[in-house]
């Protein structure tokens, strides 16, 4: 009976949701949807610090159940998931005042969260499907929230990619039906090794589909082209947990289909491997380069995301322990830093409303803190120490050294991870100097203050914290990445 | 007990960052610190940054700490008047004590781990420094500068990576246990290089020096002796960390370092000799010193096991460069204080009746020219020594020693180019007339207040007790340094005044004084009105050769070249003979009636690779195609599943108007989509399984028996509608359905 209490997280914030429109007066809806958040994180941490639980809520039919618990896995995603929502909340607060609306935002913010822990506790493929496809619907009314024509449009261009990848994904589940013991999540796979004898091959591009399907969500090429045109357009709280969360919600998609179902044995070495490896390294360079290229800070920063995220993609597909350790470090430092980023993002725009890059020449004398913080999160993504981004990055390329896949895609990952870094160099830090360093003929007089108040200023500081935390002290994050790596290896 | 120390400055930073007065204090225990504890003592943070820092003290660090405790002392000191004038100072000693942390932290360093990290963070805070005055300048030579620490950094990154994944750790000892264990060494080399590349890119080895040369001008005089003095000895210490842990007593990786020290020692030299700005001089100047050093580090993995006159000669040129080029730097400082400008021609005789800072300046020329008694002779000497003695080994083996020899030229030319480029500043600072009338200073009152004084007198006696007692204090430090550089004991002390000694440094002195007065004052000097000085008349035909052969590539004289020069890279303004003509002529009215020669930056504007190479290959050449590439890939698939999706929503068009049915229609939609998609790929399925794969009849579970025309069961709604498979499909899609049909009746009641 003790394990129903997982079902706690997931439903209570989306059974909230619903009361959200009632909520008309703008501080009691503050201060409850903190609460909301505040009781859902403390939960997720109770949990995640407890013993492995486990909860078949419902069972359809023969082979497929509505099951939850938490492994490994689902205690770090919860986690991290959980609290980078409640920062990005404090921070809406004062954003939201600019939009209208503000009742609907919350419902699906709140609803989003619920689903999004749906997810990290599913226990088989099922509930992860349910829940991925309910993590779409949630989502769309964040991208769509201005209700202008880009807005929609780049709404239903969301919808229209994740519900096909979603489709793609859901083809793979009907063989694995077939040719697995289970469709529950087990370490080293479910795969039947009599059944599958002959059709090893066809699986393996069923495989394929799927990755391609996930890798939707998660921005990797082919089907990333929602990103740049989704994140833009919607608040930037939204953007930022889009671009920090819901990506790796793909991420986590594909980790459980690769480690869980299909088993490394059966991927590792072959050629669909290299494969998705190459349209991962792809992925990472395209991603830099167009994000060098843009001049809309937020688009710039969507790029970004399309390439970083790939990062995480890469070390997962290079299937070695060191490698997997490094793409779950580059999944939390990569979620705290672009969060760190959209939301200085959405604080300029908020006081300034300046959304190209050329127009953010001297902006860091007017909002130090807040250009500070982008600061730290960019060098974060470039990886530089003491950051998080520099210990992802130490692992993913030592990884990559020892990967079955031979050498030549791993080295050709490492160069480009190295140009990557380059180009995100390029695209953050130039940002950087013009803010910090307009040049001597600045016009000083124009400046004034416009350092945004605390609820902006609070996640900000806490997210940027958070990086260097990463990056300073990542001995124990390490450690549980490595016993998740040891139970799938 | 150092990490204590370090997370005491640390902690100090921030509060020191609002109060300038506080940084002083910091700095004074810092310093006090540093020197208590300089013997052997190990420090290890195992959980930090993942794989765990070490840090040790003692020997070479202990003497690397010093010196870089002492810098940062001694340009604090000095700090405080020059930074009178300026914005954003707290900005400035914020960075400034980072930078000192960090520095701390690479001299430090017992692994390659930790000295990367440091190295990393310091690339990014001295990067304020040198961007620190906002000018134009500074914000291009800044993003030079971070340029070349990023690509250096990053290479060195990939090559630790390889080197950790071969040798399995990045400990100094243990690696240079592992390396005497490898037979080997072909793909060692090339991990080598590619750490060496960061490294050297920081100490401002050829060919990526290209930074140097720019950034320590723009940046506030401290500022540069800070990177001049200590930032670059962060990249030879990687470098002597490479050479004497992981490759030591390699002949050809010394042959490499070797081959690099040449070439910039002589590029250094005579970039300064060109350069007509007094920082730019210095900033050359170092570049060739660190030539010198690189020659010394070397020479060492030549000299094998005797080679204990190379690795004295580095770590003392190390020390004597430091000192020397801070005090120099810190004179510049007090020029610039008073005059806002660093330009030869403007600021010609302004020291004329300044002894105190002519008498320091000479100091310092005299310690980096290497005359005999002044600090720079006894580190050069050994230096040289190193050569000649292993041309001696060449020799003694009867093998060729051609090479050697012109490298010991290069070194004593280098010598002399030193000598002349040093004398070219002090002749104009302090010694000339200033042609254009007196120069005044913009601060009434002294030109320097008593503190700043004070340090640069101490750091002009440091020269001469380092070159009037060289056993004393010299082959102490060299001694203590023996340690990282397993070198064993010199076989005979070294009598740095007997006659061989001596003599290099005699020939380096007439190199200098012949290129001092032929080539600076004979073609560097040009006069704006035809004929009216001795120097130029004395080897007319010589100079207009030199304009002939540098013809279309020449610079600038005249009013005009004070703003043109305050860029050191964009001073050399490519201009035909007419041009020089024309404005010879506006010069001439311009200063009708004086009569004056002027230094000239005659560095051919060809051989800037920094302009001509590496920025437009990064800035033009790799984005262009690079962006090429990304965004035929970004389109490819986008334009198809444009298509795709216009088929899939037909459904929208059924509805119009309101957002909200739009969503729910694309709710249903996508329902749809999924239908049709998958039933789509389940026709194609059932065709693929059908021909190609030889299907046989599955036992599942042990319990269910599925024949041989399963998958159209398992598929097809129509045929089967009772089977798992199709229930699985109907409940999956109708469980979508409601959740849009809910979603959307929550959108209308909004």
């Amino acid at each position: 009976m003790g394990d129903y209490v997982l079902l706690f997280p997931v439903f209570f914030p989306i059974l909230c949701a619903p009361f959200m429109p009632l909520l008309k007066k703008q501080r009691i809806r503050e201060v409850i949807v903190l609460l909301i958040l505040f009781v859902e994180a403390a939960a997720i941490f109770y949990l995640a610090f407890g013993v492995d639980r486990k909860v078949e809520v419902w069972r359809i039919s023969g082979l497929l159940s509505i099951t939850f618990a938490n492994d490994g896995l689902s205690r770090i995603f919860s986690c991290f998931i959980s609290a980078i929502w409640f920062l990005a909340a404090i921070f809406s607060m004062e954003y939201m005042k600019h939009e209208n609306n503000i009742e609907r935002f919350f419902l699906f913010y709140l609803a989003s969260l619920g689903v999004l822990i749906g997810i990290s506790y599913a226990a088989n493929f099922m509930t992860m499907y349910l829940f991925y496809e309910f993590m779409t619907l949630m989502t769309v009314p964040l991208v769509l929230h201005a209700e202008t024509h880009d807005a929609i449009a780049a709404g239903l261009k969301y919808l229209g990619y994740s519900i096909f990848g979603a489709g793609l994904g859901l083809i793979g589940f009907f063989f694995l039906c077939i040719y697995g013991n289970t469709t529950e999540f087990t370490a080293g796979g479910v795969l039947n090794p009599l059944t599958i004898v002959g059709h090893e091959g066809f699986l393996r591009v069923v495989y394929l589909g799927m990755m391609i399907g996930f890798g939707c969500k998660a921005g990797m090429y082919p089907l990333h082209a929602w990103l740049p045109t989704a994140h833009p357009v919607a608040p930037a709280p939204a953007s930022a947990v889009l671009s920090g969360i819901i990506t790796k919600c793909g991420v986590l998609a594909i980790i459980r289909t690769t480690y869980y179902l299909f088993g490394v044995d059966f991927i590792s070495g072959t050629w669909v491997q290299y494969v998705i490896l190459a349209l991962a390294i792809s992925t990472i360079f395209m991603g830099s380069m167009l994000a060098y290229k843009e001049k809309l800070l937020k688009k710039r920063l969507a790029y970004s995301t399309i390439s970083q995220v790939s990062y995480v993609l890469f070390g997962v597909f290079l299937m070695t322990p060191q490698a997997f350790c490094g793409a779950l470090l580059q999944v939390v430092a990569h979620a705290i830093a672009k969060n760190a980023l959209f939301l200085s993002a959405g604080a300029v725009i908020y006081k300034t409303g300046h959304t190209y890059v050329n127009e953010l020449k001297g902006i860091g004398k007017q909002m130090p803190i807040v250009m500070a913080c982008f600061t730290i999160a960019s060098l974060s993504l470039v990886g530089i120490p003491p950051t998080g981004g520099f210990i992802s990055k130490w692992h993913l390329a030592t990884g990559a050294l020892e990967s079955p896949a031979g050498l030549v895609l791993p080295v050709i990952g490492i160069a480009v991870l190295i140009i990557s870094a380059l180009l995100t160099a390029g695209y953050l830090l130039t940002i950087v100097a013009d803010a910090y360093f307009p040049g001597k003929d600045f016009d000083y007089s124009k400046l004034e203050k416009k350092e945004p108040n605390a609820f902006m200023l609070v996640p900000l500081v806490i997210l940027s914290a958070g990086v260097v935390a990463v990056g300073m002290f990542p001995s124990g994050l390490i450690e549980l990445f490595s016993s998740i790596a040891g139970d799938i290896f | 007990m150092l990490g204590a120390v370090i997370c005491y400055i640390i902690g100090r930073k921030n509060k020191t960052a609002r109060n300038c007065t506080a940084c002083f204090i910091t700095v004074l225990e810092f310093a006090a610190a540093v020197f208590i504890c300089t013997e052997g003592a190990v420090f290890r943070a195992e959980s930090l940054f993942g794989l765990g820092l070490e840090f040790r003290s003692g020997g070479l660090r202990g003497i690397l700490i010093v010196i870089a405790a002492f810098v940062w002392l001694m340009t604090t000191l000095f700090s405080n008047e020059y930074f009178k004038s300026y914005r954003n100072r707290n900005r400035y000693y914020f960075f400034m004590l980072l930078t000192l942390g960090a520095t701390m932290g690479v001299f430090m360093s017992a692994d390659f781990y930790t000295t990367l990290i440091f190295f990393e963070i310091m690339s990014f805070t001295s990067w304020v420094l040198v961007m620190h005055d906002e000018t134009a300048d500074a914000v291009y030579a800044g993003m030079t500068y971070l340029t070349v620490a990023i690509i250096g950094g990053l290479i060195t990154l990939v090559g630790m990576f390889f080197l950790y994944h071969s040798a399995g750790t990045l400990n100094f000892e243990e690696l240079s246990r592992f390396m005497a264990s490898v037979p080997d060494r072909k793909e060692y080399y090339i991990y080598g290089i590619m750490v060496l590349v960061g490294f050297g890119a920081k100490a401002g080895a050829f060919p990526l020096h290209i930074w140097l040369p720019q950034a320590h001008p723009v940046a506030p005089a401290p500022a540069s002796a800070i990177l001049s003095c200590v930032l670059t000895k962060t990249g030879i210490f990687g470098v002597l960390a490479l050479s004497t842990q992981v490759f030591f007593y390699d002949a050809n990786w010394g042959m490499l370092i070797l081959a690099i020290g040449t070439i910039t020692m002589l590029l250094g030299a005579v970039l300064a000799v060109f350069s007509i700005n007094l920082k730019r001089t210095l900033a050359c100047s170092s570049l060739s010193q660190i030539g010198f050093i690189l020659v010394g580090i070397g020479m060492q993995g030549l000299l094998g096991e005797h080679n204990s006159i190379a690795s004295g000669g580095t770590i003392l040129h190390i020390v004597n460069h430091s000192v020397i080029k801070m005090t120099l730097f810190l004179c510049a400082g007090a020029v610039y204080m008073n005059l806002h400008e660093l330009n030869l021609n403007k600021i010609r005789g302004w020291g004329r009746d300044k002894p105190l800072l002519k008498v320091i300046f000479l100091w310092g020329l005299l310690g980096i020219g290497g005359i005999p008694l002044w600090g720079g002779y006894i580190s050069k000497t050994l230096l040289h020594e190193s050569i000649v003695e292993y041309i001696a080994h060449l020799t003694q083996y009867g093998h060729p020693t051609v090479l050697f020899n012109m490298i010991e030229w290069v070194f004593l030319i280098s010598g002399g180019l030193t000598l002349a480029y040093m004398t070219k500043l002090f002749v104009a600072v302090f010694v000339e007339k200033n042609p254009y009338g007196e120069v005044k200073s913009h601060n009434a009152g002294p030109y320097m207040d008593n503190l700043s004084a004070a340090v640069l007198i101490v750091c002009a006696v440091l020269i001469s007790v380092f070159g009037l007692m060289p056993h004393a204090v010299m082959d102490n430090i060299a001694y203590a340094a023996r340690g990282f550089m397993n070198s064993p004991q010199p076989e005979h002390a070294v009598h740095y005044f007997a006659a061989v000694n001596l003599k290099g440094a005699v020939i380096s002195v007439a190199i200098g004084a012949f290129v001092y007065f032929v080539i600076i004052r004979g073609f560097l000097m040009v006069s704006d009105e035809a004929g009216s000085r001795v120097y130029i008349d004395a080897w007319p035909e010589w100079a207009n050769l030199e304009k002939r052969v540098y013809r279309p590539l020449i610079l600038n004289v005249l009013p005009s070249i004070g703003k043109k020069a305050a860029s050191a890279m964009n001073a050399t303004v490519q201009v035909d003979r007419e041009r020089i003509g024309r404005i010879t002529d506006r010069g001439k009215k311009a200063v009708s009636a004086v009569d004056v020669s002027v230094y000239v930056d005659e560095w051919p504007k060809w051989l800037n690779i920094e302009k001509i190479v590496y920025r437009p290959v990064l800035l033009k050449i790799l984005p262009v195609l690079g962006g090429w590439a990304a965004a035929v890939m970004n389109l490819s698939f986008e334009e198809v599943f444009k298509l795709l999706s216009r088929f899939a929503f037909r459904a929208v068009e059924i509805f119009s108007g309101l957002i909200e049915n739009i969503l729910l229609a694309l709710l249903v939609g996508s329902v749809i989509a999924i239908r049709f998609f998958k039933s789509i790929f389940d026709y194609a399925m059932q065709l693929v399984l059908y021909f190609f794969f030889n299907y046989e009849d599955i036992s599942y579970d042990g319990k269910r028996q599925f024949r041989k025309d399963a998958y159209f069961s398992r598929f097809s709604v129509d045929k089967h509608g009772e089977e798992q498979g199709a229930r699985e499909n109907l409940s999956i899609s109708l469980m979508l359905f409601g959740v849009g049909v809910v979603l959307a009746l929550i959108y209308l009641i909004i």
